[in-house]
C-alpha cells in the first residue's frame, strides 16, 4: 500500500493570541467574513487584518518570536464597521502595502503609511467606493499601466426586502485613469452582466500569458446568471459559448487556484453548499476555457461534514491551496460554515484540510492534524506567522471570535519561499509566475491578488519541497521575462529583483 | 365540471396591477380586488421560494404547490355556497372547520391561510427568505385589512390560519413531509443491470437517485397503485438493429444538428431546480400570468390553482412510482456506453431514473387538467423565464405547450422519445381523475 501523506500537527492558540474579532451582524452579514494577511508594519512578520462585518473590523500586528506562539496586538484607526472582507496590495507603487477594504456602503482604499497606519485614500486616488454590498475583489496590473485594475463584486440589492432575487448589483472595474488626468482611478467601468459575485480572480489561466478576469457568482440570487469568465480587453467581454465557454451554475461562494500538474494551466477549487468542484482544464479542448470536475475522482467534494455526525449537506467559502506539510504538494484547505440557522444544511459544519497524496487524490486530515472546529467560518488563511517554515492557520468565524492555529509539526520536508521585487510600478509583480523544480518534479504558482472568499495573502510564496537537497528557483514576470534559474538550499528566502 | 371559458390572445400585460404592491392606493380597492392582490403576491413569492429552498426538487414542489391550492380553495370554500369542498373527494381530507358566526372578509381568510401555510411549507428556507416572507406577511397584512374593521379582519384571518392548520395536519402524513440530505437517500443500493439507471454526474450527493420512495407517497385522486395507462419501456438492448438502439440513436442524431429553435425550447422547458421555479412551478406561473391577463375572479383562481396543484403533484407521484419500477437508464449512460463514449447532451441529466419522463408526466396532467377545467384552444404567452434572458413563447393551447415540454426533452438530450410520448398519456390518465373531482356545488 502506498504511503499516504504526512500529517501535520497543528495546536489552537485562539485563547491567548490576541485576535478578539468576530464577524457580526444578521443579513447583510450572511455572507463576507475574510482577512487580509500582509506586513502592514515592514518588519517580515505577517499581520492579519479581520472583517468585522456589523462590528468594529481589526487590525492586528504580529508580535510572535520566530517560531515561537503565534501572538497578535491591535492596532488602533482601523476598526471600521461594515466591512465584509479586504485584500492587501501596494496600490501606488510606494513600497508600502496598502489595503483595499470592501463593505456593506462604500469601499475604502486605505493607504499605507508604514508602520501599521492607514489613511483613507479615496478621494487622492479617484477612487468611488460607491454604495452596494460587496462582497469580491481582485487587482491586476494590466500591460503599461503603472496602477492597477481593480475588480469589486457585488451581491444583492440590499434594499430589496420582498423580492430580492434577480436584483444583482452591477461589479465594477476601476481602472487606472488616462495619463493626461494623472494618478488614480478612472471612474468604474460596470461589468454588465453581474450576477451576484462572492470571488473573483485576475489569472492567466491558460497559462498563455494573458490574464482574464474569473468570476463565481452565488445562483442562489441571479436569474439567468452563471460563471463568468472577463476577456480582459479595452471594453471587456464575457467568454461567450461560441468560444467554448461551457455553462456552469452554482452557489459560487470562494476560488483556490493553483497548476496542481504544473502542466501550465491553472486548476481552480470553487466552493459552493454540497458539492464543490475541482475544475482542471480539458486537455482536449484545444486551450479553451472548457473544464472536467474532478473534485469526485480526488475526494474533494466536502459536500457533507466528515466528522461530527451532521450528515447535511455542507456550505463552503473560503478555500485555498497550500503545502501545510512541506511534501512538495499543495494540500487545500476550506473554510465551511451554514449560511445562517439553514436547516437543510449542516450545522455542525467543520472546516476541512485535505492533504494531497503522491497519486493528486487528497485525503481529510483536519480532524487529525488537530484543526477540527465546528464553528460557523468564512474567511481564512494558510500563512507562516511566525517565521518557522510551517503554514499556520487562521480562520475568521461568524459571531465568534476568529480562531488560530500553530503548525508544530516535527520532521516536516523543507521550504523555500520566494519574494519578487520589481521597480517602477506593480513592485510585488502581482501576474508573475514563480516556479520551483526539485528532483521531485516542478511546482508553479501565479501571484494573484484576489479569489477565495474575502480574503487573500500578499507574501512571499511558501513552497514546501520535501527532502530535496536543493530547489532551483526562477520567476517569469507579468510581462512574460522569465529569470535564470538559481538554486536555493532549503529554508532559504529567496529574493528575486528586477 | 363547470368550464369557464375566457377570451383567448389578449395581450399578456407584464406586472399587471395584481402582483404590483407598491403601486396600491390604500385604502382604496374593493375586496376582490384585495383579495386577488394577496394571492397573486404571495404566489408570485411562491414561485420564488420554490427556487430558492435547497429541498424544493420538482416532486416537493408539485406537493407544495397542490397543498397550497389546496388551502386557498378550502378556505374560500368554507364561505362560498357555490363551491364544493374536497373533504369527502380527496384521499383522507376531514371536514374543514367551519367559520364562526359574523362577517368575514375574504381577502384577510386569504392573508391568513396563506401567511400561515407559506411560513410552514418554507420553514426550511434560507435568510433572504425568511426575510422577504416577514416583508410580505407585513404588507399583505396591510392590503388585506385596508378599510375591513377590526374585528372582521381579525376573525377573517383566524379562520384563514385554521383553514391552514387543518391542510397542514391532514398533509403531515402523506410520506412527503420531511426531505433529508435534499431528497438524496444515504443508502442505496444500485440495479446493477446493463438497462438499469446508474448515476450521471460527478456530484458526489447525486450518486444516488433523487427520492426513490416518492411513489408511495398518498396520492390525492389517482389510485394508490397502478401505471395508470403507462406501458413498459422498450425492451433493453445495445444491438444495432433493435428499437432501443434507435430510440438511442435518435436522441444521438437530434443532438448533433439540433437548430436554434430547438436549443430555445429545451432551454424553455429545462426548468432545473434551484435555478427555476421547477417543472410544476412552470405552470402555476402560466395559470398567474392567465389571471393576470383575463382579471380571472379570486374564487375561480383557487379553484383552479386547486386543481392544478392536484394534478401536478399526483402526476409526479404516479410518475415516480414507474420510475423506480423500471428503473431505467438515461441516454447519456447508454450513448456513452454503446454510441459515442464522448458525447454530450444539452441539458443536465436529472439525477434518477429515465422512464418515463416526469416533465412529460406532470406536464401532461397539468395541460389535460386546464384544458377540461378552461377548455381546449385556449391560447395563451408565457413569460415565465423573460427575468432569466429566455423569450416569451406563444402555444395555441395546453396540449400544444405540452407537446413542446416533451420534445423538449428528447432535444435536450435527457430522455428517449418513449419516456416523453408515453409521459404525457400517463399525465392524461391522472388529470382524469382529478376532473372527477367536484369544486362546484
Amino acid at each position: 500500500m502506498a504511503e499516504g501523506p504526512v500529517i501535520p500537527e497543528f495546536i489552537e492558540e485562539t485563547a491567548t493570541a490576541g485576535l478578539a474579532t468576530s464577524y457580526m451582524g444578521d443579513w447583510q452579514y450572511m455572507v463576507g467574513g475574510g482577512a487580509a494577511v500582509f506586513d502592514c508594519d515592514g518588519d517580515a512578520r505577517l499581520d492579519v487584518f479581520i472583517a468585522g462585518g456589523a462590528g468594529a473590523a481589526g487590525l492586528y500586528r504580529n508580535r510572535s518570536d520566530l517560531g515561537g506562539n503565534l501572538r497578535f496586538e491591535p492596532v488602533t484607526g482601523m476598526a471600521v464597521e461594515a466591512v465584509t472582507g479586504a485584500y492587501a496590495l501596494d496600490v501606488d507603487s510606494d513600497g508600502i502595502t496598502d489595503l483595499a477594504v470592501m463593505r456593506v456602503g462604500e469601499n475604502h482604499l486605505m493607504r499605507g503609511l508604514g508602520d501599521g497606519k492607514f489613511e483613507r485614500a479615496n478621494e487622492a486616488w479617484g477612487f468611488d467606493g460607491g454604495d452596494a454590498w460587496s462582497t469580491a475583489f481582485a487587482a491586476t496590473w494590466e500591460a503599461e499601466q503603472d496602477w492597477p485594475t481593480l475588480a469589486v463584486g457585488n451581491y444583492v440589492n440590499r434594499k430589496e426586502e420582498a423580492f430580492p432575487w434577480g436584483s444583482c448589483t452591477d461589479n465594477w472595474l476601476h481602472r487606472p485613469a488616462s495619463t493626461d488626468s494623472g494618478a488614480g482611478f478612472a471612474p468604474p467601468l460596470p461589468l454588465t452582466p453581474s450576477y451576484c459575485a462572492l470571488s473573483m480572480l485576475f489569472s492567466d489561466w491558460s497559462g498563455k500569458g494573458s490574464r482574464d478576469l474569473r468570476v463565481s457568482n452565488d445562483r442562489e440570487y441571479y436569474k439567468g446568471g452563471q460563471e463568468q469568465l472577463w476577456h480582459m480587453e479595452a471594453a471587456p467581454r464575457l467568454w461567450s459559448e461560441a468560444e467554448g465557454w461551457k455553462r456552469l451554475r452554482i452557489w459560487g461562494m470562494g476560488i483556490a487556484s493553483r497548476d496542481l500538474d504544473a502542466d501550465g494551466a491553472t486548476e481552480l477549487y470553487l466552493t459552493s453548499m454540497a458539492d464543490n468542484k475541482l475544475q482542471v482544464l480539458d486537455p482536449e479542448a484545444g486551450g479553451l476555457p472548457q473544464y472536467k470536475d474532478q473534485a469526485l475522482k480526488r475526494g474533494i467534494t466536502a459536500h457533507r461534514p466528515f466528522t461530527g455526525g451532521d450528515l447535511r449537506p455542507s456550505t463552503a467559502w473560503h478555500a485555498q491551496f497550500d503545502d501545510v506539510n512541506n511534501d512538495g504538494r499543495a494540500d487545500l484547505f476550506v473554510v465551511k460554515g451554514n449560511v445562517s440557522a439553514m436547516p437543510d444544511f449542516a450545522q455542525k459544519d467543520p472546516n476541512n484540510l485535505f492533504l494531497q497524496a503522491a497519486d493528486g487524490t487528497f485525503v481529510e486530515g483536519a480532524e487529525a492534524a488537530g484543526v477540527l472546529s465546528f464553528a460557523t467560518g468564512r474567511g481564512g488563511a494558510l500563512a507562516d506567522f511566525n517565521g518557522d517554515g510551517a503554514l499556520d492557520m487562521l480562520v475568521v468565524n461568524r459571531g465568534e471570535a476568529a480562531q488560530v492555529w500553530r503548525n508544530v509539526s516535527k520532521g516536516l520536508g523543507g521550504f523555500v519561499t520566494v519574494d519578487l521585487a520589481q521597480t517602477g510600478a506593480n513592485l510585488d509583480a502581482i501576474g508573475a509566475w514563480v516556479e520551483v523544480k526539485t528532483d521531485a518534479g516542478l511546482q508553479r504558482r501565479e501571484v494573484t491578488v484576489g479569489g477565495g472568499h474575502m480574503s487573500g495573502i500578499l507574501a512571499p510564496l511558501h513552497f514546501g519541497i520535501g527532502h530535496a537537497a536543493q530547489a532551483q528557483v526562477r520567476v517569469i514576470w507579468p510581462d512574460g521575462l522569465a529569470s535564470d534559474w538559481i538554486s536555493a538550499n532549503p529554508g532559504t528566502a529567496v529574493v528575486l529583483q528586477r | 365540471m363547470e368550464s369557464l371559458r375566457l377570451s383567448n390572445r389578449r395581450t399578456f400585460l407584464k406586472g399587471s396591477a395584481a402582483l404590483v404592491v407598491a403601486a396600491l392606493p390604500l385604502p382604496a380597492l374593493a375586496g376582490e380586488d384585495r383579495a386577488a392582490v394577496v394571492l397573486g403576491t404571495w404566489y408570485k413569492l411562491l414561485l420564488e421560494l420554490i427556487r430558492h429552498t435547497a429541498t424544493y426538487s420538482p416532486p416537493v414542489a408539485s406537493r407544495a404547490f397542490a397543498y397550497l391550492g389546496v388551502t386557498v380553495f378550502e378556505a374560500l370554500a368554507t364561505g362560498n355556497p357555490a363551491l364544493r369542498s374536497l373533504s369527502g373527494q380527496v384521499r383522507d381530507l376531514p371536514p374543514l372547520p367551519a367559520r364562526d358566526a359574523g362577517a368575514h372578509d375574504e381577502a384577510c381568510v386569504l392573508e391568513g391561510a396563506l401567511a400561515h401555510a407559506m411560513a410552514a411549507h418554507f420553514g426550511n428556507t434560507g435568510p433572504t427568505g425568511q426575510r422577504a416572507m416577514q416583508a410580505m406577511a407585513g404588507k399583505m397584512a396591510d392590503v388585506a385589512g385596508a378599510g375591513v374593521a377590526a374585528d372582521v379582519a381579525a376573525r377573517s384571518r383566524a379562520h384563514g390560519v385554521a383553514v391552514s392548520e387543518h391542510i397542514l395536519a391532514w398533509s403531515a402524513n402523506d410520506g412527503g413531509a420531511v426531505i433529508e440530505n435534499m431528497g438524496f437517500p444515504y443508502d442505496y443500493a444500485l440495479g446493477g443491470e446493463p438497462q438499469d439507471w446508474v448515476p450521471t454526474s460527478t456530484i458526489a450527493v447525486q450518486q444516488k437517485p433523487l427520492l426513490p420512495g416518492w411513489g408511495t407517497n398518498r396520492p390525492f385522486a389517482i389510485p394508490e397503485t397502478g401505471p395508470c395507462g403507462l406501458v413498459p419501456p422498450l425492451a433493453y438492448s445495445e444491438e444495432p438493429d433493435s428499437a432501443f438502439y434507435a430510440e438511442a440513436k435518435e436522441v444521438y442524431d437530434i443532438s448533433r444538428s439540433l437548430t436554434d429553435e430547438q436549443k430555445t425550447i429545451a432551454r424553455f422547458w429545462s426548468d432545473d431546480p434551484m435555478l427555476s421555479p421547477t417543472p410544476p412551478g412552470h405552470w402555476v406561473s402560466i395559470l398567474l400570468q392567465i389571471f393576470a391577463r383575463d382579471a380571472v375572479p379570486v374564487d375561480r383562481q383557487a379553484e383552479l390553482l386547486a386543481m392544478l396543484g392536484m394534478a401536478i403533484s399526483d402526476g409526479f407521484v404516479q410518475c415516480w412510482r414507474s420510475k423506480y419500477e423500471h428503473d431505467l437508464i438515461r441516454p447519456v449512460s447508454y450513448i456513452r456506453r454503446v454510441i459515442d463514449p464522448k458525447w454530450e447532451p444539452l441539458l443536465i441529466t436529472p439525477p434518477f431514473p429515465e422512464y418515463p419522463s416526469g416533465h412529460s408526466t406532470q406536464t401532461g396532467a397539468a395541460a389535460a387538467v386546464l384544458e377540461g377545467l378552461m377548455g381546449e384552444g385556449f391560447a395563451f404567452d408565457d413569460a415565465t423565464h423573460e427575468d432569466d434572458g429566455l423569450p416569451v413563447r406563444s402555444f395555441p393551447s395546453f396540449w400544444a405547450a405540452a407537446e413542446e415540454a416533451a420534445v423538449s426533452r428528447i432535444y435536450g438530450g435527457i430522455h428517449f422519445r418513449a419516456a416523453c410520448d408515453n409521459g404525457l398519456v400517463q399525465g392524461r390518465c391522472v388529470a382524469g381523475h382529478i376532473l372527477g373531482l367536484k369544486t362546484r356545488a
